[in-house]
């Protein structure tokens, strides 16, 4: 049996009434990687502070390397053994100071000696590619960079314990991807053991083992494929028309998720076929033609889903199903014109820096527009420039058919919700809400109608005398949503809006966007670098150093990069890096890790899974699956991304 | 027009209800009113108090007594005698002695016989202005006490001097505790006045509440004057509580004047300084470098304004500076109406002066502003 590195039995942190953490138990093996998943509010963080030896708990026992963390004497006697990434993008590293200054601070700390540290800092950031940046100051680095540094500093001491806090929140696909690629290798080669914590759950494939975590309770505890047969039930995919009522119908029967012109459904204790047959039942029922029916790969959301409703029944704070039976929010303007944003060449120079660069697009009048890119893309400056926060360098826009100079049109016409949902903390629900309407101009009676009506639509009932600051982020969300909804606004702009909410939240939230958009006719432009929302949107942009670098549906993105690059393989082995390597050896153009698979893109589909079989076999690497794969939209954004970057490299 | 009312009037109540969730500003600010200005009427460190003393009597006569008995309380407190020369200045060193009288051998003898005596006053100036009171009081003491020996040496009933009879206004008594609170609480209102506003906009900032703001129909002037109203409600009340709560009961201090003319001055004053709250707002990221802006911009405003040096004695280009230092024209003002009881037939100019200077700041701030967030 292998040795173990932390044990934690019962462990429970109260804050004063609250409990954060109820009776945890976990083990983690030397030499594993062990994730923590769950939402905001979970309790992964002060597991992790609480292992780290730098928070007291209230109950159980603690063990790490088999020193019990039962007193700071204790504590401190592991923790030159151990390294610990707090949450937050670079929230450990002086911003004011170079890559290379942080890293030395961080070693001296650590009195790491002099000769170790000049080999072992070349090798992490060759390996971190953070090489060409050892005199750019911290806070210059992109989020992505910030985060690869944020971890070199926490591996300088060459640590055999890592405890890293939600490592890859607010980082792009491509930066996350190189991110667990960098920390596989490590893992690997120095054998040290890691303990993760992630709000993402397509993380947690990349996990030997993991624990499911919810409200400070343990839902699941096992290996990713064990979590996945915890439930017993089916996952399918369909397409209908009409659309809306169908979701509308499937949506009080099961759990599902509406996603463009698809629905994806999870179908408890049930087969495949039974599950095709019940759906098919009711949809005829009601007159609904399914145009397409299959069924895909189970997902960890599926299960976590499933489990939190078992477990939790009333925890499901999503709105009233009335919510589709109220008022119509059909703008006020007569005759709107179809197109509800068009922007012509648009720019923005700060400085020498251009921020956008000639960005052209329309949106369609109710539909809902995505803008995908990573940090410092620019996203975040176009919507201002749309929203008349910030004046545009060059180029022009409309807006719900006004001139985006006509600053003040356009801002009665439109509704804006950031990132960090801004309400204010220190008022009641419902003193936000009528603060906007106040300030909207709306009269007492329209006042009172919107308030009930967001009230309604975001599942606020019961809350409205809650400050907004003691809400739970999902339903927060809502509120922010509600507020930028006050006015009745022909166009919604919302800036990276799931980032911090977790799937039973965003789901809610996605199916409250659908309906504003398909309902009430809101044209919607959404930034995110979250692949799920991507798969919401009607249309897409994708968006790379201030350029818009591909536009389309969905759809017509990933047929895109079919046409260009080829059909998706996935590939299961047993022993995954070395697979990598001889793909990469052989040849392949571009093979990566996507969880404990890995993912290839070629022409010759078929001819190529020949030659990799036999290629395998010859190496001794047993295959346990190989097949072609449906392209992902994350799929879609790392290809068109990685291979501008290497445009731009080569150039150089 | 009434859209216009009405969005000021939502975002000023907004702003008053986040100030009445907010308990540590809430206390700092009951604080600031009352307990602050109480201490600051009680503490009297500016005038010469229990000033220990400590003699070295050589003479031991009735007359050396006698000139010792005369350094009295309020002001000097006979800490007992020292038997050695030497032991006078370790003493002085250590703090524990003030004043030092040296009286020497003969002292007695010397004037009985009509000779010229000396005594020897050792004092710690290292307080400048109680060393100039312990020096100037003790001196007064000596001269007083050689008049009456040298009158009855001679035998005569009277002497050829000039006694000044020394009317003193508007604070008969010269009394510390009319003058330091109603100082302090100009220097509060000041501080409150461009601190306020710029913490309420910074918060903003810092939770990224402006951007909803932004992106709203709301002008940048609608969007900060509301903070400059509601904090100039805030501290109106602070006074109205500091004068009738503390000042009068506690120091009996006198309103001669118009309240409600000092009022008003004091919403003009609060609302112009608000400029550079609007200034700090501006340039500040965050509530830690609010507070570090006010001290810096604090201090040479406390400075100019007058009331611990008086411009008079300052060098020729601060005394130009003065004249543009609203604080100086609010303090003056306020004394006036308080102690001397003057109105706006009097005092107009200063008013005047005040408020030119006070919507000039608030102008070029409302104008940075909205280039900022225009």
């Amino acid at each position: 049996m292998a040795e173990m590195a932390i044990e934690v039995s019962h462990l429970v942190k109260r804050y004063k009434k609250h409990t954060a953490v109820d009776k945890i138990s976990l083990n983690v093996n030397k030499g594993e990687i062990f994730g923590l998943i769950g939402p905001d509010g979970a309790g992964k963080s002060t597991v992790m502070k609480a292992v780290a030896g730098i928070l007291k708990f209230d109950e159980g026992i603690i063990r790490v390397f088999d020193v019990n963390i039962d007193s700071e004497r204790n504590a401190e006697k592991i923790k030159s053994r151990l390294g610990f990434m707090p949450q937050g993008l670079g929230l450990n590293l002086y911003p004011e100071l170079s890559v290379e200054e942080n890293i030395n601070f961080f070693a001296h700390l650590r009195s790491v000696p002099k000769d170790r540290l000049s080999k072992w800092k070349r090798q992490l950031l060759d390996m971190t590619r953070l090489t060409p940046f050892r005199t750019r100051r911290m806070k210059n680095l992109s989020g992505g960079m910030k985060q690869k540094l944020g971890l070199v500093c926490t591996l300088i001491h060459e640590p055999e314990l890592l405890i890293l806090d939600e490592p890859t929140t607010g980082v792009d696909p491509v930066s996350r991807r190189d991110f667990w690629e960098i920390l596989m290798h490590l893992l690997r080669e120095k054998n040290v053991t890691a303990l993760i914590s992630t709000a993402y759950l397509d993380e947690a494939i990349r996990f030997n083992h993991l624990v499911l975590m919810f409200q400070g309770k343990m839902l699941a505890q096992g290996e990713p494929d064990e979590i996945l047969k915890m439930v017993h039930g089916s996952s399918l995919e369909l397409v209908a028309t009409p659309h809306s009522i169908a979701t509308d119908i499937l949506s009080q029967v099961f759990q599902t998720e509406a996603t463009g012109n698809r629905i994806r459904l999870f179908v408890e204790g049930k087969g495949f076929e039974e599950a095709k047959h019940t759906i098919e039942k009711i949809l005829r029922e009601n007159r609904i033609e399914i145009k397409d029916i299959y069924a895909r790969e189970p997902e960890l959301e599926d299960v976590f889903i499933a489990l939190l409703k078992k477990e939790h029944p009333d925890s499901d704070s999503s709105p009233h199903p009335s919510f589709t039976h109220s008022p119509s929010i059909a703008p006020s303007f007569a005759h709107p014109p179809s197109v509800a944003i068009e922007a012509k060449k648009i720019t923005k120079y700060f400085g020498k820096f251009c921020a956008v660069d000639n960005a052209s697009f329309s949106v369609q009048k109710g539909k809902i527009f995505g803008l995908l890119g990573p940090n410092g893309a620019g996203k975040t400056t176009l919507i201002k420039m749309l929203c008349g926060i910030i004046p545009p360098t060059g180029g022009n826009a409309t807006v719900a058919g006004v001139d985006i100079h006509h600053i003040k049109d356009v801002k009665e016409r439109i509704g804006y919700m950031s990132q960090i949902f801004s309400l204010y903390l220190d008022l009641t629900v419902k003193e936000n809400i009528k603060l906007y309407a106040g300030i909207y101009g709306l009269d007492k009676k329209e006042t009172r109608m919107r308030l009930d009506w967001i009230i309604d639509m975001a599942g606020l009932e019961g809350h409205e005398e809650d400050l907004a600051g003691q809400l739970p982020m999902g339903i927060r969300q809502r509120l922010a949503l509600g507020c930028a909804l006050v006015h009745k606004p022909e166009v919604l702009f919302l800036d990276e809006p799931t980032s911090a909410v977790d799937p039973v939240g965003r789901r809610t939230f996605w199916d409250i966007l659908l309906h504003l958009s398909r309902k009430e006719r809101v044209t919607i432009l959404v930034t995110t670098h979250y692949m799920m929302d991507a798969e919401h949107c009607d249309h897409l942009a994708l968006m790379y150093a201030g350029k818009i670098i591909a536009d389309g549906s969905p759809e017509k993105l990933k047929a895109d990069v079919t046409i260009k690059a080829g059909t998706l393989l996935e590939i299961s082995t047993n022993r995954l890096l070395f697979s990598l390597e001889v793909l990469e050896d052989t040849g392949f153009k571009g093979p990566a890790l996507y969880g404990n698979k890995i993912h290839l893109l070629t022409h010759t589909p078929d001819e190529d899974i020949e030659r990799i079989k036999s290629l395998f076999s010859e190496k001794k690497i047993e295959v346990k699956s190989i097949s072609k794969y449906p392209l992902s939209m994350e799929d879609v954004f790392v290809y068109d991304i990685t291979a501008l970057e290497q445009e731009e490299s080569y150039a150089v | 027009m009434k859209l216009f009312v009405n969005r000021l009037q939502v975002m000023t109540v907004k702003e008053l209800v986040q100030l009445t969730r907010d308990i540590i500003l809430i206390i700092a600010t009951i604080y600031l009113f009352t307990f602050d200005i109480y201490v600051a009427g009680s503490e009297t460190g500016l005038s010469l108090n229990n000033a220990a003393l400590r003699i070295y009597d050589g003479d031991h006569s009735a007359l050396s007594r006698e000139l010792i008995s005369r350094f009295r309380q309020p002001y000097f407190r006979f800490d007992g005698e020292i038997l050695n020369n030497k032991e006078a200045i370790p003493l002085l060193d250590k703090g524990k002695a003030m004043v030092i009288l040296d009286i020497p051998l003969n002292f007695q003898k010397d004037l009985v016989s009509g000779r010229q005596a000396d005594v020897q006053m050792l004092v710690d100036s290292s307080n400048s202005i109680l060393g100039f009171l312990a020096s100037s009081y003790g001196g007064q003491i000596v001269a007083d006490f050689s008049q009456e020996i040298a009158m009855r040496n001679m035998g005569l009933k009277q002497m050829p001097v000039i006694k000044d009879e020394c009317r003193v206004w508007y604070n008969p008594n010269q009394k510390m505790e009319w003058f330091m609170p109603l100082s302090e609480l100009l220097t509060v209102i000041t501080l409150l006045a461009m601190m306020l506003p710029a913490a309420a906009m910074v918060r903003e900032k810092e939770r990224g509440t402006i951007e909803q703001l932004l992106v709203s129909p709301l002008s940048p002037f609608q969007i900060m004057f509301p903070k400059i109203l509601a904090m100039t409600f805030v501290i109106l009340i602070g006074t109205v509580v500091s004068v009738f709560l503390v000042l009068e009961p506690f120091f009996h201090f006198p309103i001669r004047g118009s309240f409600i003319l000092f009022l008003i001055i004091t919403a003009l004053y609060v609302f112009t300084s608000s400029g550079i709250g609007i200034f700090i707002s501006i340039i500040a990221k965050n509530l830690s470098q609010v507070v570090m802006l006010t001290i810096l911009i604090m201090l040479p405003i406390l400075f100019l304004s007058g009331s611990t040096t008086p411009p008079e004695a300052m060098p020729g280009w601060l005394r130009v500076a003065v004249n543009f230092s609203p604080l100086y024209y609010y303090i003056e003002a306020s004394y006036s109406i308080f102690l001397k009881g003057v109105g706006l037939n009097v005092l107009w100019f200063k008013i005047l002066s005040m408020t030119a200077i006070g919507l000039g700041v608030f102008g070029i701030g409302m104008w940075r502003f909205r280039k900022q967030f225009g």
